[in-house]
């Protein structure tokens, strides 16, 4: 009999009043080439299983790597042990899971080229290429190309009869050129994040034309001057520097654990509370943001969560306003009756899974608009690309964003770069000075691969998007 | 020692065909319980398996990791290993694995933790949840019991072995409308956890907060606690690598041996105080020792790697264990030393703002108080600091004593004159 099979007919005869079954084997290989030099050439592979069980309105989680059916049979009945322990406590107060059906299925990434199976030689031979373009600059002093290919193979079963199996897929390229002079050192990076396709996408990206502009621009940079004192001005963001933004500012605020206060030891709570839902203006009219788990290359599409709930797509803010949360089964009873809508998540099978931020995307303008012409009409300003120092406090409201590059705008024109740029917002000022996004045309995703949240410790994973946006009489300025 | 990992080490020894090697086995047995509000949200229980091997032919590298002692497996991560190193290009900064060496015998486990069992983890999380309703609040945290073992060896014959427990406790208590207050803390021994003590000060601190008022952004003195001093100079460990200091993209190039801090700053790495856990070699074979990193606001030491090490021609060293050095000044003491400040309990979101400068920001968190004429006068709204890592040790008026945080950490509380916060928060 399957693994699958014996942990879900263990499950049962113990008496769980629900329980699941992962087992997850997820291959990760990581090159990491510091100025010419492999600092880490490696190819990992952890294969095990996890198994939750839900008793008297508790959780109880085990996991383990032996494969036999001894072994299953006795992590149910530790998962089964520590449910009982927790249900000790929560008796009074139990936790409920919100209904679902069954599903037998499967959903695969959509791969061309399997970045695992694509040479070593035609990798490094490309990351040597990129790295030697940007140490061919004089002034750069530093040049770094982190590459992951990763690949997860999932079989989940659950004791409302799901037989889900998933193949998700992702390359993740990174280059960071660093420029040092007597008296500073300043550093680009070309980083679009992960995304989930296989090498025909690195293959599609001219990564020497990109090594090129961000050596180019680290060593601008160090000369540039910095912004000065801080003072309101408009802010033009791309969509590498929105990504971010909408993560920590967006993204953390709705998911529903949050706002139950179960992350409050360590990740923090939320200001976007349910008496808030369908009258918070949270942002500008033209603000909406689309939770997307169905989204093509999108890093948290996976078919299904590790709840066994179907990927969906729904209005998190709707026309500026708090619309609804990313919730998982056992978090969506304290809101309403209402199904999940799907954002449960483990990274790896000794993980508990836990309410993660679904892919998360800023629609485009409706009204055509270029980037361009957004700069043409700002008169003081400034253009910020890509990720750079960001803080947020644990409510999510008040937050520091920095960036990589950036660019003075004055009467409608790019005029200088600059260096160290902060700028300080809180929700919902920020995106209630939203006032213009570019059209489709110019809407680009961002993968995140590393959202660290719960305790131990999970990195997690999912893809935003934006068009071009500005935003209005934002303080920027230097640090102080 | 399981003999799994001797068996490993065997089969690897026997099948590794490369010039040389090197691996680890990490295995830690957890059990890890979640509370929130009062309820448990997650109960974990596991172990944990990781085995890495990285080998080289001639300065050709690959590493592989996998999960199993299963000879499949293993056999599986040789080839894997060996077939990225036969394929790569050559490495000119490779160093040879680590020989033979003697490295400190310690004590890293305590029986009290490997006895602790989850009817113990769970009374004490009933007697934290019994606390929060007593006083109508709700409590949050993660309460976790760990034994690993770490096992290491190379081609070049380094072996070593080293069994280590910790039991951790971090909670969170809050009215769940503008109080919210946090103790943490981890040691080797769960008989020696001090449970009621924890509650005692996380009541304390409860009760201490009051309706928070709004102050100015400005410059402030303020009463660092210990978990604010860890979070704070945890990120000054960020600039921390001798190569990027070297490269002068941190801000300590052409600075050992020179007093950049403030004199009352030294951090140290000991071996000889059992009560503090010390790592007695790292993964790669480099062996802790006893390490002044900053001696009396003397940079003595920077983080040196095996290569990097062979590279500049100096010994390579390990962080075994973290000790910012403290004074004798109690916390009353040191309210009476100024006119007025803020007592912080604990920073967040800490994010590098200038790798250069080592300019830092972040928020304060877990509540924090304004002090006047030497006493408590009400709770503060949160603020935002930008500061100088570096510069922030040249302003310390005072140091209380040491107190140990984690099975591995020992910090003081400190008081800082003019402290930078640059921006008002909005609870």
């Amino acid at each position: 009999m399957d693994h699958l099979s014996v942990a879900i007919d263990h499950a049962k005869s113990l008496g769980a009043d629900y329980a699941d079954i992962r087992i997850q084997k997820t291959q990760k290989e990581v090159i990491f080439l510091m100025d010419l030099s492999l600092k880490n050439t490696s190819k990992n592979v952890t294969h095990g299983y996890g198994i939750r069980i839900f008793k008297n309105g508790a959780w109880g989680f085990a996991h383990s790597y032996i494969f036999t059916a001894d072994a299953v049979k006795k992590t149910v009945e530790e998962a089964f042990k520590t449910a009982k322990f927790s249900a000790m406590i929560n008796k009074d107060d139990p936790l409920r899971l919100a209904p679902e059906r069954g599903y037998i299925d499967s959903y695969s990434t959509k791969v061309l080229i399997d970045p695992l199976k694509v040479s070593l030689k035609e990798k490094v031979d490309l990351m040597m290429e990129v790295n030697q373009t940007m140490l061919n600059y004089e002034k750069i002093k530093r040049a770094t190309f982190f590459l992951e290919c990763y690949n997860d193979d999932k079989y989940f079963a659950s004791t409302l009869g799901s037989r889900i199996h998933s193949n998700i897929t992702y390359v993740y390229p990174r280059i960071t050129a660093t420029a040092v002079n007597d008296s500073d050192s300043q550093s680009r990076s070309f980083d679009d994040g992960g995304y989930a396709a296989g090498w025909e996408h690195i293959k599609k990206m001219n990564l020497i034309e990109h090594a090129d502009k961000i050596a180019e621009q680290a060593i601008m940079k160090l000369e540039a001057d910095e912004p000065g004192e801080i003072r309101r001005r408009d802010l033009i963001l791309d969509p590498g520097h929105l990504g971010l933004t909408m993560h920590e500012s967006v993204g953390h605020p709705t998911e529903l654990d949050r706002v139950l206060r179960w992350e409050a030891d360590m990740a923090g709570v939320s200001f976007a509370t349910p008496e808030k839902l369908g009258n918070y203006q949270y942002g500008s009219e033209i603000v909406n943001f689309v939770g997307d788990n169905t989204l093509p290359f999108g890093l948290a599409t996976a078919g299904y969560d590790d709840d066994g709930v179907p990927g969906q797509k729904w209005y998190i803010i709707k026309d500026g306003i708090l619309n609804e949360y990313g919730t998982t089964r056992d978090s969506q009873p304290f809101l309403n009756d209402g199904m999940s809508r799907g954002c449960c998540r483990a990274t790896n099978y000794f993980d508990f899974p836990i309410n993660r931020i679904p892919n998360l995307y800023l629609e485009p303008g409706k009204k055509p608009l270029s980037p361009q012409e957004l700069i043409a009409d700002t008169e003081d300003g400034i253009y910020i690309e890509g990720r750079g120092s960001f803080s947020i406090d644990q409510h999510r409201v008040n937050f520091q964003f920095g960036g990589d590059m950036f660019w003075e705008i004055k009467n409608g024109k790019k005029v200088r770069p600059l260096k160290n740029v902060l700028y300080k917002s809180s929700n919902p000022e920020f995106w209630n000075s939203c006032d213009a996004i570019c059209d489709d045309r110019y809407w680009k995703d961002f993968g995140v691969t590393n959202c660290g949240k719960g305790q131990p410790m999970q990195a997690s994973r999912m893809t935003h998007g934006a068009s071009t946006a500005r935003f209005k009489n934002i303080r920027v300025g230097g640090s102080k | 020692m399981k003999k799994q990992f001797k068996q490993a080490a065997e089969f690897i020894s026997k099948n590794c065909t490369a010039d040389d090697y090197s691996f680890f086995i990490y295995d830690t047995d957890t059990q890890d319980t979640r509370y929130a509000q009062n309820r448990i949200t997650q109960n974990m229980t596991g172990t944990k398996l990781n085995i890495n091997l990285n080998v080289a032919f001639g300065n050709k590298t690959g590493s592989a990791t996998v999960n199993s002692f299963e000879e499949s497996s293993l056999k599986d991560m040789i080839k894997t290993a060996e077939t990225i190193a036969k394929m790569n290009k050559p490495d000119p900064e490779y160093v040879t694995s680590a020989s033979k060496a003697e490295y400190p015998v310690v004590n890293n486990v305590a029986e009290g933790t490997e006895k602790c069992t989850i009817d113990d983890i769970v009374k004490m999380i009933q007697k934290v949840i019994d606390n929060a309703k007593s006083k109508n609040a709700f409590v949050s945290g993660l309460m976790t019991r760990t034994i690993s073992d770490f096992y290491t060896s190379t081609k070049n014959g380094f072996e070593g072995f080293d069994r280590s427990s910790s039991f951790s406790n971090s909670m969170t208590m809050s009215d769940n409308v503008n109080k919210e207050v946090k103790v943490s803390r981890s040691v080797k021994d769960f008989n020696e956890f001090p449970i009621d003590k924890e509650i005692e000060e996380l009541n304390f601190r409860f009760d201490t907060l009051s309706e928070p008022k709004a102050i100015e952004k400005g410059t402030y003195n303020v009463i660092l606690r210990p978990q604010a001093v860890l979070n704070f100079f945890s990120f000054l460990l960020y600039f921390y690598d001798r190569r990027s200091a070297d490269y002068k993209i941190t801000p300590f190039h052409d600075s050992i041996g020179k007093e950049i801090f403030g004199k009352d700053f030294s951090i140290i790495s000991t071996f000889s105080d059992p009560s503090i856990t010390a790592s007695p070699f790292s993964a790669d074979g480099i062996i802790g020792k006893d390490i002044e990193w900053i001696k009396n606001g003397v940079l003595k030491n920077l983080f040196t790697n095996r290569s990097y090490a062979k590279k500049i021609g100096v010994e390579p060293n390990l962080m075994a264990n973290l000790i910012i050095s403290g004074g004798d000044t109690d916390e009353k003491e040191m309210m009476k030393k100024v006119d007025n400040g803020i007592i912080i309990n604990n920073f967040w979101y800490i994010r590098n703002v200038s790798t250069r400068k080592g300019e830092l920001t972040g928020l304060t968190r877990d509540g924090m108080y304004y002090f006047e004429n030497g006493e408590i006068k009400h709770s503060v709204v949160n603020l935002r600091f930008n500061e100088m890592a570096i510069e922030v040790t040249k302003r310390i008026l005072a140091l209380s004593k040491e107190e140990q945080l984690t099975d591995n950490v020992r910090v003081p509380s400190m008081l800082i004159k003019d402290f930078t916060f640059v921006d008002t928060t909005t609870f």
